[in-house]
């Protein structure tokens, strides 16, 4: 129990509940470590130096708590990416009302999906942030991860980019672009694609998940 | 190793600690819970009032879900108290069943998730209610020797009055003792640090499960891609058996799972979605591991082959309807 305690705590101070969960349930796991902790020194104190009979699976998943505890997450968000559909569900605000620079990468999806037409976007400033998410087939995008509970449930948000010949995406590299909108026919297709005026390599955000 | 096999393995370990780290405060409260009602009131005094009939005493027990707002995890501790407690079979499963959709947050989320679809709203605890009761009889049928893991049935023949159960099923060691209907001495109420102790072990048995089932989950998930599952979203019965091949493998909780589905509502027929929907919280492979406590590796088997029969079949008659 105080292990499991411990493991949870340090889970919620160290930050990487930010990679693994939606904010609404870091506290839960924080106050959930903190119970586990004190029913655990609780229970050592009252029977003292009384030898407890441990059962093997204890062991084993008391091992798993530790390498919880000892090795982090390094989560690879292209592998995520590809592995999941693209399904970002609405935005509970209309975030489609900011203007388009202030718009971050998942509003921009979000926006276009809302808005079929990317005419109506051409010329558009952008200025977003993401990771470098590379496809089976063509050009890597620019994407965000959105979770509605954990990692498991991770859904992509990506937008084409017209990379320049200067610069060369590397997969799960954080990128902030700065650019217009355009549109371009790809596999017959007109779709919405970034033309970047600046590419900067940024390190991964604190949150790197969104809502 | 290739690098590209790293990579996932790196990925597979953080959806396992995404998983863990969620599913653990609902595991906690499940077993608090059981705990605490263990502790403040003694089974005799309202296990023998709950309803026997086969066919109301999962009803009882699907309604008892709206006392405990729990996701699937948090269920197991509360039914396996209720088994150990000699509470009819029917009751315990109907509550194990429905309780992770028929509870206020789970309800309340599927709303928030999708307020444009009514249907769903009525569909989803009706056919969770309607699993659990199909469950609930399927398995009573079962002689509990062969239904129960042995270590519960041997707790719950010790709560059982020895009209009911003889005293070598009991295994006591108790000759001679008279039969008498009432129930033994678990009536009386146990102290407040035996019952930290004893739900302290039941929480890390029951992690113990929990973190082999997440294990797998995030190994499957990682390796299975899941566009290869809703590529055949518009494809009736292929997108059912698709979606529900889905919910077992993701195994997020009841409480979100409605938020996930809205993701890829719009790819698949309504059934599908219904499905995803109902299957999830009543078989995945993050219960995998917590059901051994309950059940005997056959009954778990029935019951995960019921139940995709079930929610199949439910799947169909939603899109014979809707379609």
């Amino acid at each position: 129990m105080v292990l499991w305690g411990l493991t949870l705590l340090w889970s919620f101070h160290s930050g990487r509940l930010d990679l693994l969960l939606r904010g609404v349930f870091h506290s839960l796991v924080g106050v959930t470590g903190l119970l586990l902790l004190m029913v655990g020194v609780a229970l050592l104190l009252q029977k003292g130096g009384r030898q407890e009979r441990w059962r093997w699976p204890w062991l084993l998943s008391g091992l798993m708590g530790v390498l919880v505890l000892i090795v982090p997450p390094t989560p690879s968000f292209s592998d995520l990416a590809s592995n999941r559909p693209q399904g970002l569900p609405d935005p509970p605000e209309l975030a489609f009302v900011l203007p388009p620079e202030q718009r971050s990468l998942t509003e921009w999806v979000r926006y276009l999906r809302s808005q079929p037409d990317p005419d109506l976007v051409a010329d558009n400033p952008v200025r977003i942030s993401g990771f470098v998410w590379r496809q089976p087939e063509g050009p890597p995008l620019i994407a965000r991860l959105t979770v509605r509970c954990c990692l498991a449930d991770a859904t992509p948000a990506g937008l084409a980019v017209e990379w320049p010949e200067w610069f060369t995406p590397k997969t799960n590299q954080w990128l902030a672009i700065s650019g217009t909108m355009t549109v371009q026919r790809r596999k017959d297709r007109r779709i919405p694609v970034v033309v970047p005026s600046g590419i900067t390599p940024i390190e991964r955000p604190e949150r790197p998940l969104e809502p | 190793m290739p690098l590209e096999r790293l990579d996932k393995l790196a990925t597979a370990w953080a959806i396992f600690q995404g998983l863990l780290l969620e599913a653990i405060p609902f595991l906690l409260l499940g077993v608090a819970i059981a705990g605490l009602a263990r502790w403040a009131v003694p089974p005799g005094a309202w296990i023998d009032k709950l309803p026997k009939n086969p066919v109301l005493a999962p009803i009882i027990g699907a309604l008892m879900g709206f006392a405990l707002p729990a996701c699937e995890c948090g269920n197991v501790p509360v039914a396996r108290r209720l088994l150990a407690s000699g509470a009819p079979m029917g009751t315990a499963f109907g509550f194990l069943f429905a309780a992770p959709v028929l509870n206020p947050i789970v309800l309340a989320s599927t709303w928030a998730a999708f307020p444009d679809q009514p249907w769903l709203l009525v569909a989803r605890p009706l056919g969770a209610f309607l699993l659990a009761i199909l469950l609930s009889l399927l398995l009573v049928q079962l002689p509990e020797t062969q239904l129960l893991a042995t270590a519960l049935l041997e707790e719950r023949r010790m709560s059982q009055p020895l009209s009911n159960v003889g005293l070598l099923q009991r295994s006591s060691g108790l000759i001679g003792a008279s039969t008498t209907t009432t129930r033994p001495a678990t009536n009386q109420r146990i102290k407040g640090w035996q019952m930290l102790d004893q739900s302290c072990r039941e929480f890390l048995d029951l992690l113990a499960l929990l973190v082999l089932g997440c294990v797998i989950a995030a190994l499957v998930q990682t390796w299975l891609p899941r566009s290869w599952l809703l590529a055949v979203g518009g494809a009736p019965t292929a997108s059912i058996l698709a979606l529900m091949l889905l919910a077992v493998v993701v195994s997020v909780c009841s409480s979100v799972d409605a938020f996930l589905a809205l993701g890829f509502a719009a790819q698949i027929t309504p059934g599908a979605l219904l499905a995803f929907l109902l299957l999830g919280p009543v078989v995945d492979l993050k219960l995998a591991g917590l059901f051994t406590v309950l059940m005997r590796p056959r009954a778990i088997v029935i019951t995960a082959i019921s139940a995709s029969l079930g929610v199949l079949l439910i799947g169909q008659w939603i899109n014979l309807w809707q379609l």
